[in-house]
């Protein structure tokens, strides 16, 4: 196929002109942000560094109905790294208002609120890094309430706004995305996992660790070929949108069926691709420590670790450390079917 | 060197440091501080039993600390002239060394630093680069990962004088590596460090491959860059060979490297351009090119012999095309890195340039400089009253002007250029420029203004840019209106506010002051002090009650005729837009407020011979 360029330098002008566009044409073409990007990993098709060269030659047709506009997660790790320090996301967000302008849509699936369930809390809102949830006044059963609402041009489809509801009432549609919690569950517990004894609890081998792995934190692809290797029955490794995605009710029950020790891997802070997903993992992962030992539990069988973009080969590293912690609990502990 | 070193007209002062140089071409005076070696230099033979002898061993510096040196060493084997030198701050005055040194007794702990004062008639900057320290950039892993180096280690750890004489070898471990990669770039071309090209690595790179591939065919190299850059004769033709070779060139700017923390092998993470996707590739070391940088001193250099530095931070030309090798100070030239990267060749051909240039001031008695200089009238220069301003020192891309307070000010005729930045900026109007000076301009405005002044447009004009730019205008026939009048200076540093005010009170219809564009300027920072000065323009002439739209600032080089016929239009346009009665009633009623500000300027002593009868009794009044 060949590609005419003429360009259309109308919609160059366009992207120029929005906030956060006027870098579009300093791109030199290197190609660092798309080595860097954690998107393209997932979507090969996305690269940063072909959407602003293809915008900077006015291929607008081209740009705008390409669903890799709408990819670009913002988490912002191309920029420090740009040599022109071009605020790629930046680029992307001019060229979103643009298609928007006109009248391209988003693709979805968008978390979807139960109406009936949400009580307004506004614990998604805070939860949102990219503010797209905002609370708006709805008339339900003849009732002015305040309910939750999603827009899908800011949503990035993390998921921390399904982990932080309390009523439950935020899902996304199982068959869109393999990160419900139907899913994570039905991952966790393949091959009868979450129905064996644990190791504390006199079950065979060695500690039994579930890993709740954040997609993004293991940034090198090679170390993900290896992860293949390290499972084993007793490593279960479940990947994650984000460590803010981890749900507490998940890891009591994975320790109250079979698993010795849950660890969760998230970002670096400051890496995180989600913006504040490991600062709400982590966080989670702390109160959900405490909460143990108010139980009575020991707060040692969960464990929250960053992975920055230049480790390597962290995990394994990481479960021998959470085996070691496990096996020191030498006491027999409290019987776990209280969970 | 070792020529220089035998040449009898020829001394070199070694480790010593310029302290201060003050004068002018062919007059220059040096004050040049001597480190003390302690070793007397006409005593020491350069046999080297001193070190074979002394217990200490530190990091050595020319060996980018890969290799130890001794407590009293030479710099590198080569070193011209070859005297060993103590270096004081690892010493522990064991005094083995005298012991060896016997007989010749060249070692003498008690030397002094010595001061020296030298006369010299030009002077050569050749002061060379540093190298960029890529440890800043995170995603390499320079400094953290022990097998990522820079290329002036590989350049020691490959060369047969070197640490390892020759012999690569890995940091970590002491193999020797089967793959490299080579990045292009670090630091360099990249906003957040340095942003110009540092020109000779593409190059370096290729020639380190082609090396390494001579000497181990079966050594795995990829050279990752961003563009190759072989311009020069015959540079392409090897960048083929090293293609021919083997030696493999990846398009994609690394994003990271990562170590194994077993092996210590490296992971380069880039996109391949050619094929459109993301690649790993495992390496046992990587070469980093880092940026050729200005030399850490080069800021102190430049304010002690007053040079002016780029942007980029390397010492300044006078002109980028035309006097690339002279510095802006009249006698002092620039050779080699200093000046910007370059390879050798290139450093070759200016140095040998510097040279001659040099040489040129050294063959000659006397030495012509153009006629147009500033001069101060010392009555009139309030620095002499024992007052603070020093503006015209300020205002002084030379540094010909030097001011201290009791004294009135001087300027170093060989070293002032005329741009007569100086004479503009001076309040008491105490400094004249010779053929441009106040009272020539304002005869000139008086002559310009004559007959129906309210559809004149006065066009202040500098000499290199603007002019030229008026004079294209015309040679291309382009077409403006005829209102326009034009008054040339050398600089729009010379343009005084005064002569705008004094244009409107004469009545000017429009003023237009016009110069070079920032970057072009042909004295240096001329244009900005212009910038400046006249930023505060509109507020000023709302004060007097002339409406500042009647005035315009434009900067306009030689080659944009378009844009002065333009700009001229454009004037025309809104000097026609206004009505006539009001302007003439507008330049009336502000006349005796422009005159009163003007009055003091008048009745200096360099201008009240101009004043007409009429003209006297206003200031007067």
């Amino acid at each position: 196929m060949t590609t005419g360029i003429g360009g259309d330098r109308d919609f160059v002008a366009e992207v120029l002109a929005e906030p956060g566009g006027e870098h579009l044409l300093t791109c030199m073409s290197c190609g660092t942000c798309a080595a860097t990007c954690l998107v393209h990993r997932y979507e090969p098709s996305f690269n940063p560094r072909l959407v602003l060269r293809r915008a900077g030659l006015g291929l607008s047709q081209m740009v705008l109905s390409s669903s890799e506009i709408w990819q670009c997660s913002a988490c912002d790790l191309c920029y420090p790294r740009c040599p022109q320090r071009i605020h790629i996301s930046g680029v992307m967000r001019a060229i979103r208002t643009v298609a928007i302008r006109q009248g391209y849509a988003p693709p979805g699936p968008f978390p979807e609120v139960d109406e009936a369930k949400c009580s307004g809390c506004a614990v998604c809102t805070r939860a949102c890094p990219y503010g797209a949830i905002e609370r708006a006044a709805r008339e339900i059963d003849g009732q002015e309430r305040s309910i939750a609402q999603v827009d899908p041009t800011l949503c990035q489809r993390c998921g921390l706004c399904v982990a932080a509801c309390p009523s439950r009432a935020i899902s996304i549609a199982m068959s869109l995305a393999p990160f419900s919690d139907g899913e994570l569950l039905l991952r966790m517990g393949a091959g009868g996992w979450l129905d064996r004894p644990g190791w504390l609890a006199g079950g065979q081998g060695e500690a039994r660790i579930l890993a709740l792995v954040c997609q993004w934190s293991i940034h090198a692809d090679s170390d993900w070929a290896a992860l293949d290797g390290l499972q084993s029955d007793d490593l279960r490794i479940v990947s994650l949108p984000c460590s803010g995605r981890v749900d507490p009710a998940m890891i009591l029950l994975a320790l109250s069926r079979g698993a010795d020790g849950v660890l969760v891997v998230g970002c670096a802070e400051g890496e995180c691709h989600y913006l504040r997903g490991t600062y709400q993992g982590r966080g989670k992962i702390l109160l959900l420590a405490q909460l143990m030992q108010q139980m009575g539990l020991p707060a040692e069988r969960v464990a929250f670790a960053e992975s920055a973009a230049l480790d390597r080969a962290v995990l394994p590293r990481l479960v021998r450390e959470l085996r070691t912690r496990l096996e020191a609990l030498a006491q027999p502990l409290p019987t776990t079917a209280k969970l | 060197m070792v020529d220089a070193a035998r040449h009898p007209q020829v001394e070199i002062v070694s480790y010593a440091e310029v302290e201060r140089v003050d004068g002018f071409i062919g007059n220059f005076r040096a004050q040049v501080t001597q480190k003390p070696r302690y070793v007397k230099t006409d005593l020491c033979t350069g046999c080297g039993e001193c070190a074979a002898v002394c217990p200490i061993e530190v990091p050595n510096e020319f060996e980018i600390d890969l290799a130890p040196r001794k407590a009293i060493d030479v710099p590198h084997g080569q070193a011209v002239p070859l005297i060993y030198a103590v270096d004081l701050d690892s010493c522990i005055q064991c005094y083995q060394c005298v012991t060896a040194c016997g007989k010749r007794d060249a070692i003498d702990f008690g030397m002094e630093p010595e001061t020296r004062e030298l006369e010299i008639g030009s002077i050569i900057m050749a002061t060379g680069f540093d190298s960029f320290d890529p440890s800043v950039i995170p995603e390499y892993g320079y400094g953290r990962y022990p097998n990522v180096i820079t290329a002036m280690e590989l350049e020691r750890l490959a060369n047969s004088a070197g640490p390892t004489v020759g012999k690569l070898i890995r940091p970590s471990d002491g193999r020797t590596p089967q793959s490299m990669a080579i990045i292009q770039c670090v630091g360099s071309r990249d906003k957040r460090y340095y942003e110009y090209c540092s020109g000779f690595c593409c190059m370096y790179a290729i020639k380190n491959a082609v090396l390494l591939k001579q000497a181990n065919h079966d050594m795995e190299l990829t050279i990752f860059y961003m563009d190759i850059r072989t311009p020069s004769k015959g540079y392409e033709e090897f960048y083929n060979r090293a293609r021919e070779l083997g030696v493999r060139f990846i398009h994609g700017r690394p994003a990271q490297i990562t170590e194994d923390p077993l092996t210590c092998n490296l992971h380069v993470v880039a996109e391949d351009q050619e094929l459109g996707q993301v690649i790993e590739l495992e390496v046992e070391m990587v070469t980093l090119s880092s940026a050729a940088i200005p030399k850490r001193d080069t800021e102190v250099m430049s304010s002690r012999l007053a040079l002016a530095r780029s942007p980029s931070g390397f010492f300044m030309e006078y002109h980028p095309k035309l006097r690339p090798v002279d510095s802006p100070t009249d006698g002092i030239f620039l050779a080699g890195a200093a000046q910007g990267p370059k390879d050798i060749p290139a450093s070759v051909a200016q140095g040998s340039a510097a040279a001659s240039r040099a040489a040129r001031v050294l063959s000659k008695d006397t030495w012509e400089i153009e006629p147009v200089i500033a001069r101060v009238h010392p009555e009139l220069c309030i620095s002499a009253q024992g007052k603070r301003c020093g503006l015209c020192a300020q205002a002084c891309p030379y540094g010909a002007i030097t001011v201290e307070v009791g004294q009135p000010a001087v300027i170093t005729p060989a070293k002032c250029h005329g741009c007569g930045g100086c004479a503009a900026e001076c309040p008491q109007s105490a400094i004249t420029q010779d053929h441009f000076t106040d009272a020539q301009i304002v005869a000139q405005l008086d002559a310009l203004l004559t007959d129906r002044p309210e559809e004149k447009i006065i066009a202040f004009m500098c000499h290199w840019c603007s002019y030229g730019g008026a004079d294209n205008a015309g040679t291309s026939h382009f077409e403006y209106p005829s209102s326009s009048r034009g008054l040339r200076v050398m600089c729009s540093a010379r343009m005084d506010e005064d002569f705008v005010l004094e244009a409107f009170r004469r009545g000017a219809g429009m003023v237009l002051v016009s110069g070079c564009h920032p970057q072009d300027c042909h004295y240096i920072s001329g244009q900005q002090v212009a910038a400046k000065r006249f930023d505060r323009m509109a507020r000023l002439l709302q004060r007097m009650g002339i409406n500042p739209e009647r005035f315009r600032l434009e900067w306009i080089s030689a080659a944009e005729g378009d844009k002065y016929a333009r700009v001229i239009t454009e004037m025309d346009a809104k000097l026609k837009s206004f009505d006539r009665e009001a302007l003439i009633a507008e330049t009336r009623a502000a006349r005796p407020a422009i005159g009163k500000r003007l009055a003091r300027w008048k009745a200096s002593p360099l201008m009240v011979d101009l004043l007409s009868p009429a003209e006297a009794e206003e200031v007067l009044a």
